[in-house]
């Protein structure tokens, strides 16, 4: 079945919400994880619950968007763990704004934390991936990167970019045996929309879909599992959103 | 931990096309996963060999030889699957055809076989099963397509066309069925090694399609079986009208 067992997960943005779901799943399916998040109390607690399953965990408490910084902390994973085999390009956030609301500030931000940070993140991982002929990378999109929204189209277009990256990395990679992949999730119940909107509202959205609701974290976690694993050795350049049919697009 | 995610236990799939191949692999996979299996295929001999190695892993089989394109036997076998296992839970619409043919060649016989067995056998084994799956708030369909139908080929326009067609089914049944719980998804495979391409276009010439695989490669059957069944198992309950091809990256496209 979708074993881990033996590998060396890092998992971006794994302190809280979705990337802590993938890390505590991932930990459960036998893999080593480093924890990076840019809250290091969250981290920590993270890196507490991977190892309460039995399995090594290392913290890292790091900015994506600071690129110098995000190839440090591959090196220093590498070392505390050994060489990384799934690269879970999972750290993000949200901001709700118009476009007339987005400063260049926002705009950097979003970009350089989303897209800059897993570009600079991948490309520190590839080189250990490439001479071991074997690695997974699995790109954190979104619904919105697949379909768009009438707010955030920072964020809408940054997680676009992640899903041209799989798609192009699945091909430069290929050769070496390294699968990229990417997940776009729809509603799910984490921090970060029970914090943007109240309960009522996220009711109201729930609603809207298809199958009336929003997903826990651990069922994305299933399909990024699913992609890491030995399962998915034929699986390249593909997109899997969990998202209740809400979006059915493309093939 | 929770009840494992991947598991079918307690399950009753009913997988057409399972005497060989992809489909004699998706059932074998959903067995080990703990379900019981409704082996269908109009070949006997193959069918048979499927339930043997089903029942050796202490699952339970229905075998049904029964012609996909005879809609009223659909019925009547999901009648005969409930009495003898329980109601369907998952249904793989696997069962195909292979046909080389450029536009010409092919007639209107041709052309109506190829898209009776797949589209409209897919259509009304789902029809089949749909009104129990309502009843139960429970339902997994898995339609296979293929890399051509999602990006064609240069000959067999009408089996390409068929499998964008169970593609368009997909979407749809997402839709019309989510508010029952029925989950409906599609697997596009790309190049497999099956019985049926080695036979028809011997080894020589499949190694020369593997070169052109950016991983280099045709997948053995199982690996498609892994993907079927992260659909079919409560990995997918929030996975519906989505499709996903392992294909070794030969083709990429749309979102």
């Amino acid at each position: 079945m979708g074993t881990l067992d033996k590998k060396v997960a890092l998992i971006t943005g794994s302190g809280d919400g979705m990337g802590r779901s993938h890390a505590m799943l991932m930990a459960e399916r036998g893999a080593d994880i480093a924890v990076c998040d840019i809250d290091g109390d969250k981290a920590r607690e993270t890196a507490e619950l991977v190892r309460e399953r039995g399995r090594r965990a290392s913290v890292h408490v790091i900015d994506m968007a600071d690129t110098d910084a995000v190839t440090t902390m591959v090196a220093d994973a590498s070392k505390a763990l050994g060489r990384i085999d799934i690269l879970v390009n999972n750290a993000g956030f949200g901001q709700r704004a118009t476009v007339d609301e987005i400063s260049e500030d926002d705009f950097d931000r979003m970009f350089n934390v989303h897209v800059r940070g897993s570009f600079f993140c991948t490309q520190a991982v590839v080189p250990a991936m490439k001479e071991a002929r074997y690695g997974k990378i699995i790109n954190i999109s979104s619904i919105w990167g697949m379909a768009g929204a009438p707010v955030a189209s920072h964020y809408c277009s940054a997680k676009s970019a992640l899903l041209g990256f799989a798609k192009a990395w699945a091909k430069e990679f290929a050769p070496w045996n390294i699968h990229v992949n990417a997940v776009a999730p729809g509603g799910v119940r984490s921090g970060g929309p029970v914090k943007l909107d109240n309960l009522d509202i996220l009711r109201a959205k729930e609603e809207k879909v298809p199958l009336k609701r929003y997903c826990e974290p651990i069922e994305m976690s299933y399909a990024v599992a699913f992609l890491a694993s030995p399962e998915a050795d034929f699986v390249t350049g593909q997109v899997l959103s969990p998202n209740g049919g809400e979006t059915i697009v493309g093939y | 931990m929770t009840k494992d995610p991947n598991s079918l236990e307690g399950r009753v799939a009913w997988i057409t096309g399972s005497g060989r191949g992809m489909g004699s692999a998706h059932a074998k996979l959903m067995a080990e996963r703990g379900a019981d299996i409704v082996v269908h295929d109009v070949l006997e001999d193959e069918a048979k060999e499927t339930a043997e190695a089903i029942q050796a892993m202490g699952r339970k089989v229905l075998l049904s030889t029964a012609d996909i394109r005879d809609a009223a036997a659909m019925r009547d076998l999901v009648k005969e699957v409930e009495a003898k296992l329980g109601p369907v839970d998952i249904l793989v619409n696997n069962a195909g055809i292979g046909e080389h043919a450029e536009i010409e060649e092919i007639t209107p016989e041709k052309y109506q076989r190829m898209f009776d067995i797949h589209v409209r056998g897919s259509f009304f084994c789902g029809q089949a099963v749909i009104p129990g799956m309502k009843e139960r708030k429970y339902g997994r369909i898995v339609n296979i397509s293929s890399i051509w139908g999602m990006n064609g080929h240069h000959t067999a326009s009408h089996y390409c066309a068929a499998k964008t067609a169970v593609l368009g089914l997909t979407k749809a049944w997402a839709k019309e069925l989510a508010p029952w719980n029925i989950l409906v998804n599609a697997v596009c495979p790309g190049g497999v090694l099956t019985e049926m391409p080695i036979r028809v276009q011997g080894m020589e010439k499949i190694r020369e399609k593997e070169k052109k695989v950016p991983l280099g490669r045709w997948a053995a059957p199982e690996e498609i079986s892994y993907a079927v069944v992260y659909f079919a198992a409560p990995t997918g309950d929030f996975v519906t009208g989505q499709a996903i091809s392992p294909n070794g990256g030969e083709t990429i496209v749309g979102f």
